[in-house]
């Protein structure tokens, strides 16, 4: 084993032309892998082995703790044929997708285009906006089911006063609307971060562009729609990969403010894998749902990255 | 453009100007007021009965519910669980992302861009796909119930992106500097320790930021690998209570607070990088 040492003038390749010399060069020429060992072991163990594991414990039908009985593809045909749950999950997933991404990109374009304009304490005013996004949804679950309850709670409570009756309604104990409470509450916390990105991007605009559309007369409109809007599209593409991502792994605030009911009406992927995995004992299948959430993640986001360009946050 | 605004400031635009800040100044009261509502119910008087708007008007200002939570509930055994958690992952990711990342932005091995690749994608990994391997894998090491289970986890998870932004940073340094530090004999572990990192503080305040919040904020993992309510951290702490401050919201809500607080003063504090790093990246993008 060679010694990638830390002194100045360390490891140098003397030469020889035995194996155990070729071996050596070769371990100077990558001391790279040295540099990334820890993390790509912690990859190997816990992400690379449980993505394999998921795979092979779908086809078993397995309790967790006694032995387990190979199924084959069952678990699948039951989820995609027979499963109403399953069902819903993937429903709501749609929704969630879109009714989160662009609710939030076009309120956090507004809010960052009002906080570049040089109006007063506009840092301030960004720093409220996005706070909901640093915040649990463990926390923000709990303070929603207040905001929520049909009595004593907040929308319930402006309801009867004012006489504006429509704001008293089963929020989150009606299956046909509880899903759409739940979105809202998403929606809320992360429009903040769209708007931080949005903010950033417009920073970024180059000014000769803007300056000379708006001597040549163009209308505040026109200029948004034809040139920054457009400009801003790796902010845009950003956000839809990052909100497909989100959705799909959405646990706390749905467990936090219904766990998936009324009857499963909000049910997610990531709520159905833990309500099958741990209090219903099912592993194999809970792996099964593990398996068609990470081909509708990977899928997803390949697509975005290779057909739309889309890209991560931060660098390429 | 802001300052070309200013040095013309017509009428309309003025007014707009003004419309705009009154629109956003209701619009930010309307979105605070789910965190004012957590605090405004925190400091409910206990012998307030059904509290009326969700706990919006309260009959008087109190801390007795910050009392009760302190001797009734093992708050305390809480947060230094979830330090325990938190700042070893915190300090893991930094170590480790910075290391791979230099070797990525800076050196040539074997298979290097398949392992990028392979890192990057656990990013658009959701993580509930991997609860239950994960589950059995602290049980087959005896994790489970112990700071390591969640420990472990945290940092492989964070290590990716903790790679993408230092990966950016290191990438932009001049080539010179790095050959003429080479001419002077520095290995490459000389470079990455005594070059790179001490002039890296804006990425790696990113880094420490973001892991701290997501360590700090993890719930699914959280919920399945600690079991004994002596280990858990704050994040699991409203179900732990839940069933004995069900009727009584003060203290449930005077533990809220003290689960936001730390993460807020940590935004709070470095917001400045957050704010510059997440610009950098966006614009570069």
């Amino acid at each position: 084993m060679i010694k990638v040492s830390p002194h100045c003038n360390g490891g140098r390749f003397r030469g020889g032309l035995n194996f155990a010399t070729m071996s050596r060069k070769w371990l100077i020429d990558n001391q790279g892998l040295f540099f990334m060992a820890p993390a790509m072991i912690l990859f190997v163990v816990f992400v690379l082995y449980p993505i394999f594991y998921i795979f092979g414990a779908s086809l078993y039908d397995w309790d967790g703790i006694n032995e387990a009985a190979y199924v084959g593809v069952q678990n699948y045909v039951e989820m995609f044929t027979d499963d109403r749950s399953f069902a819903l999950a993937i429903r709501n997933s749609l929704y969630w997708t879109f009714l989160t991404i662009f609710p939030q990109m076009f309120l956090g374009f507004a809010l960052a285009s009002i906080l570049t304009s040089g109006i007063p304490f506009q840092n301030i005013f960004r720093i409220i906006f996005f706070m909901p996004a640093i915040i649990s949804p463990v926390v923000l679950g709990i303070i929603w089911q207040r905001i929520y309850a049909p009595f004593g709670g907040l929308l319930a409570d402006i309801g009867f006063e004012t006489g504006a009756r429509f704001l008293v309604q089963p929020y989150l104990s009606d299956p046909k609307i509880a899903i759409f409470s739940t979105i809202f509450v998403n929606v809320w916390q992360w429009t903040g971060f769209s708007m931080l990105m949005y903010v950033a991007g417009l920073q970024g605009l180059p000014e000769e562009v803007l300056s000379a559309a708006e001597v040549d007369g163009a209308s505040i409109r026109q200029r948004v729609q034809h040139i920054i809007w457009p400009m801003l599209r790796h902010v845009h593409l950003t956000l839809i990969l990052l909100g497909v991502i989100g959705t799909l792994q959405t646990f706390a605030l749905v467990y936090m403010l219904t766990k998936g009911g009324p009857n499963h009406a909000t049910e997610m992927l990531p709520t159905y894998i833990f309500l099958k995995a741990f209090p219903l004992q099912s592993m194999g299948y809970a792996s099964a749902v593990a398996v068609v959430l990470l081909v509708i993640a990977l899928s997803a986001s390949v697509f975005q990255v290779r057909v739309l360009g889309s890209r991560f946050t931060i660098g390429n | 453009m802001k300052a070309k605004k200013s040095r013309h400031p017509r009428s309309p635009r003025r007014l707009g100007k003004t419309l705009a800040f009154v629109f956003v100044t209701i619009l930010a009261l309307v979105w605070l007021v789910p965190i004012i509502m957590m605090l405004v119910v925190s400091l409910m008087p206990p012998d307030q009965r059904a509290p009326r708007f969700g706990g919006m008007l309260i009959s008087g200002v109190s801390l007795k519910n910050y009392v009760t939570v302190f001797e009734d509930a093992e708050i305390v055994q809480h947060f230094i669980n979830s330090m325990a958690v938190t700042v070893p992952s915190v300090f893991l990711v930094v170590a480790i992302s910075s290391l791979a990342a230099f070797a990525l932005a800076r050196l040539k091995f074997f298979a290097r861009d398949i392992w990028f690749y392979l890192l990057i994608m656990t990013l658009m990994l959701p993580i509930p796909t991997l609860v239950v391997p994960i589950f059995q894998i602290n049980k087959a090491l005896g994790l489970n119930d112990k700071y390591l289970g969640l420990i472990l986890p945290y940092t492989a998870l964070g290590v990716p992106f903790a790679i993408v932004i230092l990966r950016s940073f290191f990438a932009g340094f001049l080539k010179e500097i790095e050959e003429a530090a080479i001419l002077d004999g520095c290995t490459p572990f000389g470079i990455y320790w005594r070059i790179m990192m001490p002039v890296s503080w804006p990425a790696i305040a990113v880094v420490i930021i973001w892991q701290f919040m997501t360590s700090w904020n993890e719930f699914i993992l959280a919920l399945v690998t600690m079991n004994t309510n002596q280990v858990k951290p704050l994040t699991l702490v409203p179900l732990v209570y839940s069933g004995q401050f069900m009727m009584r919201p003060g203290p449930m809500f005077a533990i809220l607070t003290l689960i936001t607080l730390p993460v807020i003063v940590v935004y709070y504090l470095m917001q400045r990088f957050m704010v510059s790093g997440l610009t950098s990246g966006a614009v570069r993008g």
